[in-house]
C-alpha cells in the first residue's frame, strides 16, 4: 500500500527525534517493542501473521507519534491487539495485559498506569487514526514461500535456505525494513542472503526466461545488488549488537562479526530450555556479503534475536515455530503471482518433507503457530450481511482482481 | 490518557464541513461535505458502531480492513474511498464516518434526464461497467444487497461507480431511529422471501437496471414483499414447483395464482436478442440458475461488435 514507505533521512527525522530522542535510543525502543509483541503474541499461541501485522502496526504508529507521548509497551499492547481482532485471531485485551504483565519488569509496566485495561483501549482509536485504518498488511513470509517454490535445486537446500530465510524475516521485524520495502523485495534479499549463507545457489527456476538474469527477476523489477545488500545488513546489523541485559552465558561472539561458523553451525547451538542467546544469529552474521560497516553503539542494547527454545520433542512437523521452520513446500503445484487477496496460501499440496528434518530444525522453538498457515479466509460473520454466504457455483474463487494494484 | 483525546476524537468535525444531507441510500445518512483543507466535496456516510467490552468488534475491523484494502484496487467502477474517521462516541456506540469521493449525479437522474432514452450502444456501455463493479465486488466476496439506480453513481463523463456498499448495514445508525421505506424494486426472490442469499442477489438487480435503462422506469415496482414477488411472478411466470424453496419458504408456492407470463420483450421492444438472453439470465428464480457477473462479462451481448446493437 502506499504511503506507508519512508526513505532513511525521513526513518531520522521522526516525532520522536523532533522531541528529542536520538535515533539510536529510537531504534532501541523500535526494538524493544518488536520483540516484545513477538514475544507477548508468542506466549498467546497467536499465529506469525497476527504478530507480524501488530508489529508493523508498532512501526507505523511511531512515525506519527513519539515514544516520549506514548509509551512504547501500551502501545506494542494495543498493537497486538488490533491485529488480533484483524487477522480473526482476537485475543482479550486483559490476557493481553496479564501477560505483558509477566513478561515486563515493574517499572516498565507501571507505564500502564493504574487501569491498563482502559490505557490499551484508549490507544485503540488513536492507533487506528494514525494507521489510517489500513489494517490489512502484508508480510514476506507469504511472497518467501511463493518464490522458494520457483526454484530449482537440491531440495534438502532449499529447504534449510528457506527456514533460513523464515528467521531472517521474523528478525527483520525488529529494524524498520517494513516501513523502507515492501514485502516482495523483503524476501528476495534475505532469500539472497539466506541463499549466500546456507550455500544454496540458484542455478535454474521454474518460469525462467532470457530476461531474467537472476531469479529474483521474475518476480521483483529494478532491485539492485546494492539494495539487497543494504536490507541484508540491516538484519545482520542486529546481531551484531552486543548483549547487554541478558544473562545469558554465552554473549554472542558475533559482536565484532566473526569470521568463521559456518551456517551449520546453527545446528549445533541449540540451547536447553530457556536459554536466549543468539548464536545462530552471531553465525549467520559472517554473511559473506557482509563486510565491514555500521559500527553498533555499545549502549544499545543487544537486538531480541528470535532464538528460543527448541520445540518440545513430541511436536510433529511440519510444526511452525516462530524462528525457525516455515511451512512446507510443496512442489509442483501451479504457482500464483497474483497476490489473492485473503486467500489460503496455495502451499498445502502434497508436501515432501525433506529429510533434513528427520531432526528437528536448528534452533527451533516452541509452536507458534497452529499450522497450516493462518491465512484466513474471510469468514462471513453471523450477522454482517455485506459479506455473502457463499459464492454462486462456477465462481472463481481466488480470481485476482480486476486491476492488480 | 489526555493526549488521546486530541488525536482520538473527533477528526470528522475539524477536518469536514458538513454541507447537507444527501440521504442517497435509504439505510444511512450520507452528507455532502467539504474537505476544509482541499475544499474538496466529499460524501460521508455517517456509521454507529457498537463497541464492545473490546472496543470496536472484530467484524467491524475486517470490513474496515476489506474496504481500505478495495479501495487500493483503485477500480473504475468502484466509489473511492478518501479517509475513515472516527466521530464521538455516545454511550456504548461510536460514531464513525466513511469518507467517499462525491459524485453528483446517480443513475435514477441519469435516466430521468434522458427524456429520449439512451442509444443501445450506451446501454451496453453502461450495463457493462456495472457488471464489472460487482464483478470485482464478488470476486473479492463482497454483496452488495442493494444494488438499485441510486446506489449507482455516473461521473460527469459517463462512468459508472459502484456505492454504498460494506459496513454492514446493521451498523447503520439512521436504520435504527427512522423506519425509512426501502425499495423492494431490485429485490431478488430469495430476499423477498427471507431465504439465505449470495451474490446472485446483485445479478437480479443488474438484470432489473437493464430494463429499466430501456424502458426507463422501473421492471417490478411492488409496495410490499408479496405485492414484489406478486409483480415478479406476474412478468416470469411461476417458476416450477421444484424450484420453489419448499422447505424454508413462508409463502407457498400454490398461493400464487398465476398461469401465463409476460414477454420482457413486450416491455421493452427495443431489446435485442443478446441483451434479453442476458437479462433472462439475470432473472432466472433459481439463485443457482442465474448467471455470475464472470459469466456476464463473456456474454454474447458483450462480445458483440457495436455495430450489432
Amino acid at each position: 500500500m502506499p504511503g506507508w514507505y519512508f526513505d532513511k533521512q525521513e526513518l531520522k527525522h521522526t516525532p520522536s527525534g523532533a522531541a528529542g530522542l536520538d535515533y539510536k535510543t529510537e531504534m532501541r525502543y523500535r526494538k524493544e517493542g518488536a520483540r516484545f509483541i513477538i514475544d507477548t503474541g508468542m506466549k498467546m499461541d497467536l499465529g506469525y501473521n497476527t504478530t507480524a501485522t501488530g508489529v508493523v502496526y508498532y512501526h507505523r504508529f511511531y512515525m506519527f507519534h513519539s515514544f516520549q507521548q506514548f509509551p512504547r509497551f501500551v502501545t506494542a499492547c494495543c498493537c497486538l491487539f488490533l491485529a488480533g481482532k484483524v487477522e480473526e485471531t482476537p485475543k482479550k485485551c486483559k490476557d493481553i495485559i496479564k501477560i505483558a504483565k509477566a513478561l515486563l519488569a515493574d517499572n516498565k509496566f507501571a507505564t500502564f498506569g493504574s487501569d491498563p485495561k482502559e490505557e490499551v483501549m484508549t490507544l485503540e482509536r488513536v492507533l487506528l487514526q494514525t494507521i489510517k485504518f489500513d489494517l490489512q498488511v502484508e508480510h514476506p513470509y507469504l511472497y518467501l514461500l511463493r518464490y522458494a517454490k520457483c526454484l530449482k535445486g537440491d531440495k534438502a537446500k532449499l529447504q534449510k535456505m528457506v527456514q533460513m530465510a523464515w528467521t531472517f524475516v521474523n528478525d527483520s521485524l525488529c529494524t524498520t525494513l517494513s516501513l523502507q520495502w515492501q514485502p516482495e523485495i523483503i524476501a528476495v534479499a534475505l532469500m539472497y542472503l539466506a541463499g549466500k549463507l546456507s550455500k544454496f545457489e540458484v542455478v535454474d527456476w521454474v518460469g525462467r526466461n532470457p530476461a531474467h538474469l537472476r531469479w529474483w527477476d521474475m518476480f521483483v523489477e529494478d532491485v539492485t545488488m546494492d539494495l539487497l545488500e543494504d536490507i541484508c545488513h540491516q538484519v545482520l546489523d542486529l546481531y551484531s549488537q552486543p548483549e547487554v541485559k541478558s544473562s545469558s552465558e554465552s554473549p554472542p561472539p558475533g559482536a565484532s562479526r566473526p569470521a568463521a561458523a559456518s551456517p551449520s553451525n546453527q545446528s549445533t547451538s541449540r540451547q536447553s530450555n530457556g536459554a536466549t542467546t543468539s548464536t545462530t544469529a552471531s553465525s549467520a552474521s559472517t554473511a559473506s556479503s557482509t563486510s565491514e560497516k555500521t559500527q553498533i553503539s555499545p549502549e544499545t542494547v543487544p537486538p531480541p534475536v528470535n532464538t528460543r527454545i527448541p520445540p518440545p520433542s513430541d511436536v510433529p512437523y511440519p510444526y511452525q515455530t516462530f524462528t525457525h521452520a516455515p511451512p512446507p513446500i510443496s512442489y509442483g503445484t501451479p504457482v500464483s503471482f497474483a497476490p489473492p487477496v485473503n486467500t489460503p496460501p496455495p502451499l498445502l499440496g502434497p508436501s515432501p518433507i525433506p529429510s533434513l528434518l528427520s531432526a528437528p530444525p536448528p534452533n527451533a522453538f516452541p509452536p507458534f503457530v497452529n499450522q497450516p498457515p493462518p491465512f484466513t479466509p474471510v469468514v462471513p460473520p453471523p450477522n454482517a450481511s455485506f459479506f455473502g454466504n457463499g459464492l454462486p457455483q462456477g465462481h472463481t474463487r481466488h480470481r485476482p482482481p480486476f486491476f492488480p494494484p | 490518557m489526555a493526549q488521546s483525546s486530541s488525536n482520538g476524537q473527533d477528526k470528522s468535525s475539524n477536518t469536514y464541513e458538513a454541507l447537507n444531507k444527501i440521504g442517497r441510500g435509504a439505510y444511512g445518512t450520507v452528507y455532502k461535505a467539504r474537505d476544509k483543507q482541499t475544499g474538496q466535496e466529499v460524501a460521508l456516510k455517517k456509521v454507529c458502531i457498537p463497541l464492545s467490552e473490546d472496543g470496536i468488534p472484530m467484524n467491524t475491523l475486517r470490513e474496515i480492513a476489506l474496504l481500505k484494502q478495495l479501495n487500493a484496487y483503485d477500480h473504475p467502477n468502484i466509489v473511492k474511498l478518501l479517509d475513515i474517521c472516527h466521530g464521538q462516541q455516545i454511550g456504548k456506540d461510536l460514531m464513525m464516518f466513511l469518507v467517499f469521493e462525491h459524485v453528483e449525479q446517480d443513475l435514477a437522474m441519469y435516466i430521468e434526464k434522458h427524456t429520449k432514452g439512451f442509444k443501445t450502444t450506451e446501454i451496453r456501455n453502461l450495463s457493462k461497467q456495472i457488471v464489472h463493479g460487482v464483478d470485482f465486488l464478488h470476486s473479492n466476496r463482497i454483496v452488495h444487497r442493494d444494488l438499485k439506480p441510486q446506489n449507482l453513481l455516473v461521473t460527469s463523463d459517463g462512468h459508472i461507480k459502484l456505492a454504498d456498499f460494506g459496513l454492514a448495514k446493521t451498523y447503520d445508525f439512521e436504520m435504527k431511529l427512522t423506519s425509512v421505506v426501502v425499495t423492494l424494486w431490485y429485490r431478488s426472490p430469495e430476499i423477498l422471501l427471507g431465504l439465505p442469499y449470495s451474490t446472485a442477489v446483485d445479478i437480479w438487480s443488474i438484470g432489473c437496471i437493464i430494463v429499466e435503462l430501456f424502458t426507463r422506469k422501473p421492471l417490478f415496482c411492488g409496495k410490499s414483499e408479496n405485492e414484489q414477488l406478486n409483480e415478479i411472478l406476474r412478468v416470469l411466470g411461476k417458476p416450477p414447483k421444484d424450484e420453489w424453496p419448499a422447505k424454508n419458504a413462508p409463502i407457498k408456492w400454490s398461493s400464487f395464482d398465476i398461469n401465463e407470463k409476460v414477454d420482457i420483450k413486450s416491455i421493452a421492444p427495443s431489446m435485442c436478442e443478446n441483451v434479453l438472453s442476458l437479462v433472462m439470465n439475470m432473472l432466472t428464480f433459481d439463485p443457482n440458475k442465474r448467471i455470475t457477473a464472470l459469466e456476464a462479462l463473456n456474454h454474447e451481448y458483450f462480445l458483440e461488435e457495436p455495430i450489432n446493437t
